[in-house]
């Protein structure tokens, strides 16, 4: 997962980017995901990534890891302390293991 | 002529400061006497400004337009920045800025051959600022600090030789372009070994923590430039451990002096080795 295969063009970075930005846009994002990925011209492979949570894809289609940690705490609802259960989650994404659930993701 | 009167370097991570207590008892008890340590010596030093010398974990610019670094002019610097307040587990805070100083770093650089930009605008702080801030009550300090915001992690960035060489312009800048008796800190933060979202994320490297500081801790600058190279960097943690290289900058500035290792922990769920180091900044540095 070298760094020099990020895709610098990848919209989804600007997705992540605004949604880190912009806080409106985060609770808009949370009530009507579909609305806001509207917006950004993502193709459909990053688009389906994103909908599946599957961060192996998106990390294959040149997603930077760093953004992708940020984006796990938006996509699964935990930006408080520490956010491991997002982390759990996303690391079980590119390991391709079982996803460990909501269960930690929502109450750490 | 301005002096460099102060040179450290830690490690961030936002567990230091919502996770702190969970963490094991050695853990905190490093961390407590380690950032205890910076915390007094801040403040024994009796400084004019901080120049601290931080990792940009992508919180200013798009990936696609990335600057190597990027210097604070605000008068004020507020943080956490709104999407890190929470993760961080952090209060807010405001430090004074200088932006007279941080004009001259932002000009001084540039004719020195150093791409910088600069922004009079609040950056967006996450751990990189927050976390050493918090740890060693520089607010209450009131010492003004100006950030420098260093590109390590969206290839291509510069290597350990191109810091360390940018680390000995920035020093030239302090002696001959910043008001005479002026007291100037430099405060390193980044690394230590971590993979953030990488498939390693979790794991610490903590046999090259250990050999990186013992590495500093001997003093052999030529044998730190010729070892710690950007892929030494990666295997122990990529896009992370790079954070290291805010530490060879301020090693760049200050020259081969005696480094005093204030400790070493590692925690999972810190995500990243804690380590924090002291230069003697009193006797000259060899071969100046």
């Amino acid at each position: 997962m070298s760094l020099e295969n990020i895709d610098r063009a990848l919209v989804s970075h600007d997705l992540v980017q605004d949604l880190k930005w912009n806080a409106g846009l985060r609770e808009e994002f949370v009530k009507d995901e579909a609305a806001v990925l509207d917006r950004y011209a993502l193709t459909a492979a990053e688009r389906t990534a994103i909908e599946e949570r599957d961060f192996r894809t998106l990390y294959d289609l040149g997603f930077h890891p760093y953004l992708g940690a940020q984006f796990a705490r938006i996509l699964f609802a935990n930006n408080t302390s520490g956010a491991t259960g997002a982390v759990q989650r996303l690391l079980a994404s590119i390991r391709r293991e079982p996803d460990p659930g909501r269960t930690e993701a929502s109450g750490a | 002529m301005a002096n460099i009167s102060l040179a450290v370097a830690a490690s961030h991570a936002p567990g230091l400061i919502g996770m702190f207590d969970q963490a094991p008892e050695a853990s905190r008890k490093m961390v407590a006497s380690a950032y205890g340590s910076l915390t007094r010596q801040i403040r024994e030093a009796e400084l004019d400004v901080i120049l601290m010398v931080a990792n940009d974990h992508m919180a200013n610019n798009r990936i696609r337009e990335y600057p190597d670094f990027v210097v604070g002019m605000a008068p004020e610097h507020r943080g956490p920045a709104e999407f890190f307040k929470d993760w961080l587990g952090c209060g807010e805070y405001v430090l004074p800025g200088r932006p007279d100083i941080a004009e001259k770093i932002l000009n001084g650089l540039n004719r020195r051959g150093v791409p910088v930009s600069a922004t009079r605008e609040n950056l967006n702080f996450d751990d990189n600022i927050s976390v050493p801030v918090v740890k060693t009550g520089i607010e209450a300090s009131g010492v003004p600090i100006i950030p420098i915001l260093q590109n390590v992690t969206v290839p291509p960035f510069p290597d350990q030789h191109r810091c360390y060489e940018i680390g000995r312009q920035l020093a030239d800048l302090i002696e001959n372009d910043l008001p005479s008796d002026l007291r100037v800190g430099l405060f390193a933060t980044g690394g230590m070994s971590h993979e953030p979202g990488g498939v390693r994320d979790f794991w610490i490297d903590e046999d090259f923590d250990n050999w990186f500081l013992g590495l500093l801790g001997n003093g052999s600058h030529e044998k730190v430039l010729s070892e710690v190279t950007l892929e030494r960097l990666d295997r122990a943690g990529i896009g992370g451990t790079g954070e290291l290289l805010s530490w060879i900058l301020v090693m760049g500035a200050i020259g081969e002096r005696p480094c005093d290792v204030l400790g070493y922990t590692a925690w999972d769920k810190w995500r990243c080795g804690i380590g924090a180091v002291s230069w003697d900044m009193t006797p000259a540095p060899a071969g100046r």
